[in-house]
């Protein structure tokens, strides 16, 4: 965008904006992302992938705390997939939560007992503010 | 309360219903009784069914057959009063829909610098910078104007910051402090002897650091300087772009292309003219286009053209532009905000340790010019001013730069030491400034406030009389005429 | 006191100074009996209210007792005499307000005897704190009424006013039972003297914050706290408060300020050395209070935060009303 203002001393003003052009996903592990997205974002969208594994996966690449998806090359995605895909993440690391669960359960412990009738398990009080547990506490745990 | 619940309770209370039946007593049974009249019951009927002593047993009645239309027919009461009602928001039908900004459009709308504004009055008598004007004393307390081809190549330089109230006046113009003449009379020496100054200019909040830069920035170019400017250190080390080892460096260092692309093509605008006129002395290897001996410096900048091979062109570029004895001319290598490059950075190795700032090569570049290890062959300066606001504390650079004070003030038993029990003391930093010339801005003399205001006063921003009275009052308002704080007092007051 | 004793009485009465009081013994009233040979000289105007000790006095030592016969032989050979009676010292003897009454005819009298004396402005007089009509019912334990008590008072800030040095030395004991047991208006604070190196030490409070400042001729530096006005105060409005007293004079470039401010927050840390600047600056220019004045600089600021109170949620505010 150029704007010239009306002045006695020529200044031009040069203001350039990023021209918006419609976004290419980039799939990371199968997943599509928004070039737009931070790539901490990204790899934390993963079940099981936390701020501190993230930062470390990032920083194993070279790539910046603010990295955009879009600006990774396409070496660096298709080696944060292979990164990606020897990690004990998503269903992998679901299946080790209801492993857990379920051995509770089996065992027959209070913390199992508690699981399955979907009630805060670590002493918590039930009067109130038990949604959350409600909602998670399973042996088929979603989530 | 609403007109249905008087309805209900009308309808359960026999006496009044009763009443109205007989006499029409009040507005609301009669209402209630219009109502049941209309839908063919008998009163009396209404009136036996919802006999009801309990307000209890009256709210879990069941209800009727027709009561519901009943409320909803029955005529406003009187006593019901006016009801609030929440109007829809209508929507705008004239058919312009607010466009909204375009991506980056705000951003770059909140970092546009404004040089020039037209309802500033012109100042009568403002003469534009020479390429000596600030190296002569009797300038000293005079505000000059940039020349319009250093204007747009400081622009190039980010030279200007949003901060400065470079909007509010006709035509940039500079006041010349006499820590002006005396940075600039020491750039000009070590030019002449192919010497390297290098110096840190520091000082409180707004006291016209950043501004002094920008005077020695101007001044290169006037005098066909080449110049590197780094605008915002903040920018290479808080982990805000692409950064990449450097192979066979040891310890690993770190380049970081598209910021370099940024600076190439930031030199390539500011000193396009000195580019064009120089030519390459050396043959170059692994750049992404090959540059042939004796071309111009621009061919070498313009192979910049992705991040790729930037790092690998700025090498060259440097190599060619400090090359020794092919008639080069001084340069200065710039940088503002000190403060951030002193400090461990928020990149981190592959092994996720920090990666100290200086282990980055563009910052190392500079460092170690600063602290002297390399030098300028054809004579310079390397200048860097620290920044206090949003400025990451750093205690070894200030305990630094106050030991250089102090020695420049001759001061032996006043030096100030280290605290014993502080951590956090960096050896790096000192290393880099063990050797550096400091000047430490303060605020303006009155002399130079003055100066300063009759310029504000000319150009129509200032609305008062500029007189021994209120220059000293502005001075004291601006604690001790502190450049920034004078303009918050007297320019900027409807902001707070 | 028997200066202010007029008539014949005089040489009648005053037998025992000690006991005197509203209630005297009546064998001391029977002094003041006499022969109505010249009714008028017989008149007797008793200015003696006596004091207010005197009157506590009377009324501890002596309970009211019964006069003793009066044994006319002993007093005078009343053979000749075709006529007497026994005459109370206190015309106002009869009335309900017997101390009141002789105070106000006492003053009265003055008025008639010095009225015509040169007085001196209002502005000149010297200030006194006069009894208030509680005050001066407590002390003298009768209901004086107030519209003559506004009366007395009128006539005593009119003898007031009358030249001091022709003010005659009965005033002062005239005067006594009507001005307040403590006099605000003695108190004078100590004048801030200018110290050896040129240096006015003023002291400012407002709100919760103190200030001292040193205010010595210069050119218009400020230093607080050791740090430059822009260091202390972020605020620009409250950097002018703080040099309002030498901006509103137009000495913000005749004199350096060195303060120190401790307490409270910044608009009471700038308030506060307004009023310490002003100060100092009064004792380097005491001319210049009259506009210091006009600058609002002069009167220290009292509002203080108001307590909370119990019943409330702060000062003033009420919980929310609740219907049940």
């Amino acid at each position: 965008m150029v704007v010239s203002l009306p002045l006695p001393i020529t200044i031009t003003i040069t203001i350039t904006i990023p021209i918006p052009h419609p976004p290419s996903p980039v799939f990371i592990l199968g997943v599509n992302f928004n070039e737009n997205k931070l790539v901490k974002k990204a790899l934390e969208s993963f079940y099981a992938l936390g701020p501190q594994t993230s930062a470390r996966v990032m920083a194993k690449y070279y790539i910046h705390a603010r990295a955009k998806v879009g600006t990774l090359a396409p070496k660096t995605v298709t080696a944060l997939t292979a990164e990606l895909s020897t990690m004990t993440i998503e269903n992998e690391a679901r299946k080790i939560v209801l492993d857990n669960i379920k051995r509770l359960r089996d065992i027959g412990t209070y913390r199992g007992r508690r699981h399955a009738m979907g009630l805060p398990v670590r002493g918590q009080q039930t009067r109130n503010q038990i949604s959350n547990a409600r909602k998670l506490n399973k042996i088929e745990r979603k989530g | 309360m609403s007109a249905s619940n008087c309805l209900r309770c009308c309808l359960l209370r026999p006496s009044v219903v009763g009443r109205a039946g007989a006499t029409a007593a009040t507005a609301k049974a009669s209402a209630a009784a219009t109502a049941r009249l209309r839908q063919g019951m008998p009163l009396a009927a209404a009136a036996a069914a919802s006999f009801s002593t309990t307000a209890n047993r009256g709210a879990n009645q069941k209800p009727k057959p027709g009561t519901k239309a009943a409320e909803r027919n029955a005529p406003p009461s009187i006593r019901q009063g006016k009801l609030f009602t929440i109007k829809k928001k209508k929507k705008n039908d004239s058919g312009a829909r607010v466009k909204s900004p375009l991506p980056g459009e705000r951003k770059a709308f909140r970092k546009r610098i404004l040089l020039s504004n037209t309802n500033a009055l012109p100042v009568p008598g403002l003469t534009d910078l020479g390429a000596e004007s600030m190296l002569d004393p009797s300038n000293v307390c005079k505000v000059l104007s940039l020349p319009d081809d250093v204007v747009d190549q400081l622009r190039a330089d980010e030279a200007f910051k949003t901060t400065q109230c470079w909007s509010m006046f006709r035509k940039p113009s500079i006041l010349i402090r006499t820590e002006t003449v005396d940075l600039i009379t020491r750039m000009h020496a070590a030019a002449k002897t192919n010497k390297t100054l290098r110096l840190v200019l520091t000082g409180d909040r707004v006291t016209g650091k950043s501004l002094m830069l920008l005077q020695a920035i101007t001044q290169a170019h006037l005098n066909d300087w080449l110049v590197v400017n780094i605008p915002d250190a903040q920018e290479l080390t808080t982990a805000c772009t692409e950064y990449a080892p450097i192979l066979d460096t040891e310890p690993i260092q770190y380049m970081q292309q598209n910021y370099v692309l940024k600076l190439i093509q930031a030199i390539k605008k500011s000193n396009e003219k000195l580019l064009l006129k120089l030519t390459t002395v050396f043959s170059h290897a692994g750049l992404p286009q090959n540059i042939p001996i004796k071309s111009p410096l621009m061919q070498l900048a313009n192979s910049a053209k992705e991040a790729e091979g930037a790092w690998a062109v700025f090498q060259a570029m440097w190599q060619e532009m400090t090359a020794q004895g092919h008639g080069r001319p001084p340069m200065l290598l710039s940088l503002d905000g000190l403060t951030h490059i002193m400090r461990i950075s928020d990149y981190r190795t592959p092994a996720f340790n920090p990666i100290h700032s200086h282990d980055l090569a563009l910052v190392r570049l500079f460092t170690d010019h600063l602290s002297g290890a390399t030098s300028l062959p054809n004579g310079g300066a390397v200048i860097a001013a620290t920044n206090r606001n949003n400025a990451p504390r750093n205690p070894s650079m200030e305990l630094a730069l106050a030991q250089r004070e102090a020695e420049q003030l001759g001061g032996g038993k006043d030096v100030p030491q280290p605290q014993p029990y502080l951590k956090g003391y960096d050896e790096r930093v000192e290393a880099v400034l063990r050797n550096v010339q400091v000047i430490k801005l303060q605020g303006l003399s009155k002399l130079e406030a003055r100066a300063l205001m009759e310029y504000w006063a000319a150009s129509g921003v200032l609305r008062i009389t500029v007189d021994e009275k209120s220059v000293t009052e502005k001075w004291a308002l601006g604690g001790s005429g502190v450049v920034g704080e004078m303009e918050r007092a007297s320019l900027l007051t409807m902001r707070f | 006191m028997a200066s202010s004793r007029l008539g014949i009485s005089t040489a009648l009465r005053g037998v025992r100074p000690s006991s005197r009081g509203q209630w005297r013994p009546l064998d001391q009233q029977f002094q003041a009996l006499q022969l109505f040979n010249d009714p008028k000289s017989t008149r007797c105007l008793s200015t003696d209210a006596g004091s207010f000790e005197d009157f506590l006095k009377t009324q501890q030592d002596q309970a009211i007792q019964a006069a003793p016969g009066i044994n006319l032989a002993d007093i005078v050979d009343f053979r000749n005499i075709s006529y007497a009676r026994a005459v109370p010292v206190s015309p106002s003897y009869f009335s309900r307000q017997p101390r009141f009454n002789d105070s106000y005819l006492a003053l009265q009298k003055l008025m008639q005897s010095y009225g015509k004396l040169p007085v001196v402005s209002t502005g000149e007089v010297e200030r006194v704190a006069w009894k208030s009509l509680v005050e001066f019912r407590q002390m003298v334990g009768e209901r004086v009424k107030a519209s003559d008590y506004v009366k007395c008072l009128e006539i005593i800030k009119r003898l007031h006013r009358i030249h001091p040095e022709l003010k005659p030395p009965i005033f002062v004991e005239a005067f006594q039972a009507f001005k307040r047991d403590i006099q605000p208006f003695t108190n004078k604070p100590n004048p801030i003297r200018i110290d050896w190196v040129g240096r006015a030490l003023g002291i400012g409070r407002r709100k919760s914050s103190v200030a001292r400042a040193y205010v010595i001729e210069g050119n218009g530096e400020v230093l607080i706290n050791g740090k430059t006005l822009a260091d202390a105060f972020g605020r620009v409005h409250d950097r002018e408060s703080a040099v309002w007293a030498l901006r509103a004079t137009d000495r913000l470039d005749k004199y350096n300020v060195w303060a120190l401010v401790a307490g409270g927050g910044t608009t009471g840390q700038a308030e506060a050395l307004t009023l310490a600047i002003a100060k100092g600056l009064m004792a380097h220019e005491p001319a210049l209070k009259p506009a210091l004045r006009r600058a609002g600089c002069v009167t220290r600021d009292m509002r203080r935060v108001e307590r909370k109170k119990h019943g409330r949620v702060k000062a003033r505010k009420m919980p929310t009303w609740v219907k049940r």
